[in-house]
């Protein structure tokens, strides 16, 4: 096959053993690559009752498809593994240009087994692949390592490193690459720490020869003529995803007050045109990115000062609105402070934020926090919790566990004001605003999350590609953001569609949001750069199948209807500010109808017999659904 | 790059592009062209008399003699100069526009020191770049 590395890197921590795999061209038939083909490897390896901290668990890390091509933003890795955080299934993306260096030493992925008994780290220099000694590195933060392994290997290396979060099995940690990248969700940056593996070190001076090179540039550059002439293009570049703020108070969809709220009074202050007047060095692309929402940004003096990578949209509402912030340098540091030490800014703001809440509650008193101060809006609170937690210190510790396990732990009724599904803090969509994501969230396979399904073609009209995706007939319902009706059909398509994207490599921006390419321009590129033959019909089928597979795994341990549910707040408490006052998330009506889009059973969420039989997953399925 | 490593060698592969981006922290990303020097150090290095200047001013790489010694590419202080890894011929860019013309971000153009100067009325580029001049070639321009 073209356009790819063609090899798997196994590495068997325990042993120190380096086996190399040829890529599987019947798995890529019914899984493509990236997030579907780690996927059923880990479904394979990673049975019911295994530990995520444990050497049992398996960590994955690929490239997709048309990772590394020219295709626009074809940048992305997914690393997934149990997740320690959800209990279920984790996996986690990120761009960079890590992944396309990996392409070039001639690998598509690494799978990582079993644990080391000391810190290591894997160094890849094209055919020479080596565990080290990483005692030197264990203790440093994602930027030193990066600064160390660089120095040490050259400054054209790429690497990905989890910093003292994952060391400390922060349920929260991130896997991060070069260096401001971050694969946050899912704590999976624990399960490197669990391992002790440190950092991975590549440097890859191959090629990728690809299927039709006479034609690649003539529809790479149509590919990019589209992209660049897309109306949002100018936007993303200017904002990044910052300007969100703006926009999603103006629909009441900013979770405020740990969700209390879709809105919040101080919302300029840490606006995205704020950043973009203030604090923004430039705009910074990742390998073959048009949209460049990357921002790169800086606080010159002052208690927050710093200069590097980002925010995101999520981080202005997480220790922004959502702890009651409107101390635009001190999030901007926190999220700073997340990338240096490998964490989830969004668990680890919503954490904070949970914990905020109980205090303004008087559920949680000084005695509990050593004596900090938890107020609402508390800036210099949220910056030190981020380190805390990084380093599990003092309350730093309890909400290193995620907001789910320290509320347990704490007991009193603080239960109540955990926002999170299957154990993962909800992220900056508040659902009454927007009830396709609160859908999205219940179904997503790795716990709350909006971005296995990003279910958006409600929110910016998009209605002519809700009439070319889906037809006519769904209009005007399934473009309402208030209107349950069609979102359990919208988010079934969406999902498909998203996994797919994570397979081959692509971003979401420029697949979704804006929704300038669909099945279609993937598979032409698939063609012309893999040199594969996938229909429509074919990519939506393996969409399709991955998220069962996804579900199965999750079904294996136990998650049924009941586990998708969200906290009552927002099903049963009308959202009590704002444009969307007086809205909650009509769940029940939505799964009712995902659940048949799906062919999954309505009172248990698990697939039909019928439904695994249609998409080849008779083997897996065996001991977890009767098919007979 | 990648335009550069596909349009000349019909793969993609930032070692088979003529013009390569370097990244520095924090924040500095820097593409490594070819200055085509008034005093060229590269043509007087090479032993086999292969690279040239055309009428337009361009150094190119007569491919017939070049027999890949890498003289020129120790000579060039602007680390612009590679040997391709297929043929083992030195590498360099030629000012064809192709990566220029499809730049998303019109971050490069064609130009001269009096076009630089007229751009750079502040004098901001000059000073970041020269604050930055050790770091990018490994060396300090002689």
């Amino acid at each position: 096959m073209k356009g790819v590395g063609g090899t798997i890197l196994w590495i068997n921590l325990s042993t120190g053993d380096i086996e190399r795999k040829q890529l599987d061209a019947s798995m890529i038939r019914k899984y493509l690559l990236g997030a579907g083909y780690l996927s059923k490897i880990i479904y394979d390896l990673v049975p019911p009752g295994t530990d995520p901290l444990s050497p049992q668990n398996v960590l994955g890390i690929a490239s997709g498809l048309l990772t590394g091509s020219m295709f626009p933003q074809s940048s992305r890795h997914v690393v997934a593994a149990l997740s320690p955080l959800t209990d279920v299934w984790g996996e986690s993306h990120a761009a960079g240009f890590w992944a396309p260096e990996l392409k070039f030493a001639g690998y598509d992925a690494l799978i990582f087994t079993g644990a080391s008994d000391h810190p290591v780290y894997l160094n890849i220099k094209d055919d020479n692949v080596m565990l080290n000694n990483a005692r030197g590195l264990w203790g440093k933060d994602v930027f030193e390592t990066d600064d160390i392994l660089r120095a040490q290997h050259g400054k054209e290396c790429r690497t990905l490193a989890i910093g003292q979060a994952g060391e400390n099995l922060v349920r929260m940690a991130a896997v991060m690459n070069d260096r401001d990248r971050a694969s946050a969700r899912a704590g999976l940056g624990a399960v490197m720490g669990a391992k002790k593996i440190k950092a991975v070190c590549v440097r890859g001076t191959g090629k990728l020869e690809v299927a039709d090179p006479s034609n690649y540039l003539k529809h790479m550059d149509e590919f990019y003529k589209r992209m660049l002439e897309n109306p949002f293009t100018p936007g993303r570049v200017k904002y990044g995803t910052t300007s969100l703020v703006e926009l999603m108070q103006h629909i009441g969809r900013l979770p405020s007050y740990n969700m209390k709220q879709g809105v919040f009074e101080g919302y300029e202050k840490i606006s995205g045109e704020r950043i973009t007047q203030e604090f923004l060095v430039k705009p910074r692309a990742d390998w073959s990115c048009l949209q460049r929402c990357g921002r790169y940004t800086t606080v010159r003096k002052g208690p927050y000062e710093y200069i590097g990578g980002s925010p995101e949209f999520e981080t202005q509402s997480s220790m922004g609105s959502r702890c009651g912030n409107d101390n635009l340098e001190s999030v901007l540091y926190s999220h700073h402070l997340c990338n240096l030490y490998g964490m989830d800014t969004i668990s680890v703001g919503a954490t904070i934020s949970w914990a905020m809440e109980a205090w303004d509650e008087g559920l949680i008193t000084s005695d509990d926090t050593g004596g900090i101060d938890l107020s609402w809006g508390n800036h210099e609170t949220i910056v030190n919790l981020t380190k805390m937690i990084a380093l599990r210190e003092g309350f730093g510790d309890l909400l290193a566990e995620g907001s789910y396990r320290a509320a347990k732990k704490i007991g009193r009724g603080t239960e109540k004001f955990v926002m999170t599904v299957k154990k993962q803090e909800i992220a900056g969509q508040e659902p009454r605003a927007q009830k396709s994501m609160g859908l999205a969230a219940v179904t997503s396979a790795r716990g709350a999350d909006h971005l296995y399904a990003f279910p958006v073609l409600d929110e910016a009209g998009f209605d002519d590609e809700i009439k070319k995706r889906f037809g006519e007939q769904y209009l005007p319902e399934m473009a309402e953001r208030l209107n349950p009706k069609y979102k359990g059909i919208m988010v079934a398509e969406c999902e498909n569609y998203m996994v797919v994207v994570e397979s081959v490599g692509l971003c979401k921006y420029g697949t979704q949001i804006p929704p300038e390419f669909y099945y279609d321009d993937v598979a032409l590129a698939l063609r012309i750069h893999n040199g594969l033959d996938f229909s429509k019909r074919d990519l939506e089928e393996i969409g399709e199948r991955i998220v069962n597979l996804n579900r199965l795994f999750n079904v294996r341990l136990g998650i049924t209807r009941e586990d998708d549910s969200l906290p009552k707040r927002l099903t049963d408490e009308p959202a009590p500010l704002g444009p969307s006052a007086g809205e909650v998330v009509e769940l029940d009506q939505m799964l009712d109808e995902y659940y048949k889009a799906r062919g999954w059973d309505m009172g248990t969420g698990i697939p039909l017999p019928e439904t695994l039989k249609r998409l080849g997953l008779e083997n897996e399925a065996k001991g977890i659904v009767d098919l007979s | 790059m990648n335009t550069c490593s596909m349009y000349y060698s019909k793969v993609i592969g930032p070692e088979w592009s003529r013009v390569r981006v370097v990244r520095i922290e924090p924040g500095l990303d820097f593409p490594l062209f070819c200055r085509n020097c008034v005093d060229a150090p590269c043509i007087t290095a090479c032993p086999n008399e292969a690279l040239f200047r055309t009428s337009k001013g361009i150094v190119m790489v007569n491919n017939k003699k070049c027999t890949g010694t890498g003289a020129c590419i120790t000579a060039c202080p602007y680390s612009a100069i590679h040997l391709n890894p297929d043929t083992g011929k030195a590498i360099k860019c030629i000012q064809c526009g192709e990566c220029v013309k499809r730049c998303p971000a019109d971050a490069i153009w064609m130009s001269s020191d009096q076009d630089i100067e007229n751009r750079d009325g502040d004098g901001e580029i000059r000073k970041l770049y020269e604050e930055h001049e050790q770091d990018l070639y490994g060396r300090k321009k002689q």
